[in-house]
């Protein structure tokens, strides 16, 4: 998908895929008596909908005969740092029950901080440091709010 | 219910005391520390805060109460402007244009005109709240819900404008906004929807998950990619607009008061969806609409002046009626009966010096909020100087604990991240954010007054036709809708233009 032709033809694809997969989805719906809005209508009519703008932007991409513009994807380190980027948010929550917020804030923090630039380490364990201590003062202690304190501040 | 001007004035005198100065001014600070923190919406915030006000007289704490709510509305604005983390759905509008600006070096006058907007309108809404609050009241009732489907469907047609010349995109958009909200329950029967028998989508998918995820997250994965050193690298300069800014945007500001103040005054018709309305209404009147999503200062007022008007007209059908317009709204009733205020048609006879203390006191602390805010604007504005190897993490660090703090659920903040990926891909592609927003909003009240008119009218559509004000929505909608298509069928160009005019 260089061009933003080929992305909108595969885009469009897609789209198409997920209406069939939505209008089945729908087909699936129990109802156990007649209404006059049947929880099957809007399920069916957006699949129907989705279905048709995936047909759509397929075909008119396919048809377009103009200048084509490149997309422009990151490099191999942008898509490095992308991914490490996304998978740390991901370990962020995945270990947020377990460790709590204000560890899991902390962890995430430092090491996001030190990836992006490494030569401020200090920074990064300070500034992990400091929002983690806030997270857990404004939000758990003050604010009352229930996220997970973890066996750090719990013990 | 009537107006007196020794009632205004008595309520001033009880407002002006010392003790409830003090409270409102707490109430301010409290909201706009409660509207910066994404997630935690002032409805969670009123609600966190009640508990600590019973040892307030009623009248200290509704007005502390009332101080929160404004000054959370206002905080909204902050973190989108200047992180584009709308941690409302009606900061979403004001993250359009205000992120933009502080990406030009200008989050300092986008903030500061974001202030005097919701001063201004939250101002000439309280001169209708004092003076026509009866009157009004009564527009509340004559919407039913043929009416609130037509206005719905109305604003479901506002995605032409905001989809710009990539309009099957944006229906497509619109499309997958109405399909994450369909997953879950029937708001009517109970029947489980497009859950594909798992128990984790029962409860639905929390659209806030999907706000924050689509601008926020994936900003940060821009960013990181292109290995920025701050959002905005040009000088701050100024913090405060140019007067020929204010003059641009003195209209818009009147303008956007309307728009929000009578469909704020409708149950239901939240912030969220009068900032869309007044934005897209404010780019359709601008001579330059091609400016619009990409620094408009205009939109920025247009979004916040709407959003004030709202939140402020809402007070009228809670004081007249006992009717909720919004969660907060509710929250605040409660507080209000918590003291044995029962609002409705006699608690402006029963209890006149409260009644008229709160509505006074609502026009200090709105000068209250643009004193204690406009100084603070060079702070804010300086966010987007900060390296984005810091800020990055922190504005995850927010969205995260924003999105979690939703219904205290993992699974919520993974749909942000999958939310942040898919608006990535659609930045990257060309697609239109703003319109799957904007269904994501709207749908569930779309589809439950959909349902109700369709019970009433045992099953036919021509309901929305046959009554006057369902019907001019309904014209408005489908005029807009054919203006749109009718474009883009003369247009050549391809589906590549987002947010560029029709």
């Amino acid at each position: 998908m260089k061009t933003l032709r080929s992305a909108d033809i595969a885009t469009g694809f897609l789209l198409a895929m997920l209406g069939l997969l939505t209008l089945w989805a729908s087909s699936t719906i129990t109802t156990t008596m007649e209404h006059r809005l049947s929880p099957r209508a809007l399920p069916y009519a957006v699949g129907l909908l989705v279905l048709f703008c995936g047909i759509g932007i397929a075909v008119k991409a396919w048809r377009f005969r103009g200048p084509d513009p490149e997309i422009k994807w990151p490099d191999g380190v942008g898509i490095k740092i992308i991914t490490v980027s996304l998978a740390s948010i991901g370990f962020y929550n995945a270990f947020m029950n377990l460790l709590g917020l204000p560890l899991a804030t902390f962890l995430y923090i430092t090491f996001s901080i030190w990836y992006l630039n490494r030569a401020k380490w200090l920074t990064a364990l300070l500034t992990g440091l400091i929002c983690g201590i806030a997270s857990y003062y404004l939000f758990i202690r003050l604010l009352g709010l229930s996220f997970p304190e973890g066996f750090f501040f719990k013990g | 219910m009537g107006f007196s001007w020794d009632y205004l004035f008595q309520g001033f005198v009880t407002a002006l005391s010392f003790q409830n100065l003090f409270w409102a001014l707490v109430g301010s600070l409290i909201g706009t520390l409660v509207g910066v923190l994404p997630g935690i919406g002032p409805a969670s915030g009123i609600a966190i805060l009640l508990p600590l006000t019973t040892v307030l007289p009623p009248t200290s704490a509704i007005i502390m109460m009332a101080a929160i709510y404004y000054g959370a509305m206002y905080g909204g604005s902050t973190t989108a402007i200047a992180v584009n983390i709308p941690g409302e759905a009606s900061s979403v509008c004001t993250a359009l244009d205000g992120y933009e600006m502080a990406k030009q070096g200008k989050a300092g006058p986008a903030l500061s005109i974001s202030a005097i907007s919701s001063f201004i309108a939250g101002t000439l809404s309280l001169v209708g709240l004092t003076f026509f609050a009866p009157l009004l009241a009564d527009f509340a009732l004559v919407f039913g819900p043929p009416e609130y489907f037509a206005l719905m469907f109305m604003g479901l047609s506002l995605i032409i404008s905001l989809s710009g010349r990539a309009l099957l995109k944006g229906i497509a958009s619109m499309a997958i906004g109405l399909m994450v909200s369909l997953i879950g329950q029937d708001p009517l029967t109970g029947a489980a929807r497009l859950t594909f028998g798992t128990a984790i989508l029962t409860a639905g998918v929390d659209f806030i998950s999907v706000i924050v995820g689509l601008f926020a997250i994936s900003e940060v994965m821009i960013n990181v990619e292109q290995r920025i050193s701050t959002i905005s690298r040009i000088d701050i300069g100024s913090w405060l607009p140019t007067w020929a800014d204010i003059k641009q945007c003195l209209w818009t500001m009147v303008r956007c008061t309307g728009v929000g103040f009578f469909l704020g005054l409708l149950p239901g018709c939240a912030p969220s969806v009068t900032t869309f309305v007044a934005y897209d209404l404010e780019k359709r009147v601008s001579k330059h609409p091609e400016r619009f999503g990409k620094g408009a200062i205009e939109g920025v007022a247009a979004a916040e002046g709407a959003n004030n008007a709202t939140s402020t007209a809402g007070f009228i059908p809670l004081f007249s009626f006992g009717l909720p317009t919004a969660p907060s709204m509710a929250v605040l009733l409660g507080g209000l009966m918590m003291y044995g205020l029962q609002p409705g048609p006699m608690l402006f006879a029963t209890n006149p010096d409260f009644v008229w203390a709160v509505i006074a006191s609502m026009y200090i602390g709105n000068v209250m909020l643009l004193v204690l805010n406009l100084p603070l604007v060079g702070m804010w504005a300086r966010i987007v100087v900060i390296p984005f190897y810091i800020l990055g993490p922190i504005i995850v660090f927010c969205s995260v604990v924003g999105t979690y703090s939703i219904r205290f659920q993992a699974f919520d903040v993974w749909v942000m991240l999958l939310f942040g990926v898919i608006g990535y891909f659609m930045r990257k592609f060309g697609w239109p954010v703003a319109p799957m927003v904007l269904a994501t909003v709207l749908a569930q009240m779309l589809e439950t007054s959909l349902g109700q008119a369709l019970l009433m009218s045992q099953g036919s559509p021509l309901i929305f036709f046959t009554k006057p004000i369902a019907a001019v929505f309904m014209g408005l909608g489908l005029l807009s809708i054919g203006r749109g298509f009718w474009l883009q069928m003369r247009s050549q160009a391809p589906e590549v233009a987002m947010d560029e005019p029709d």
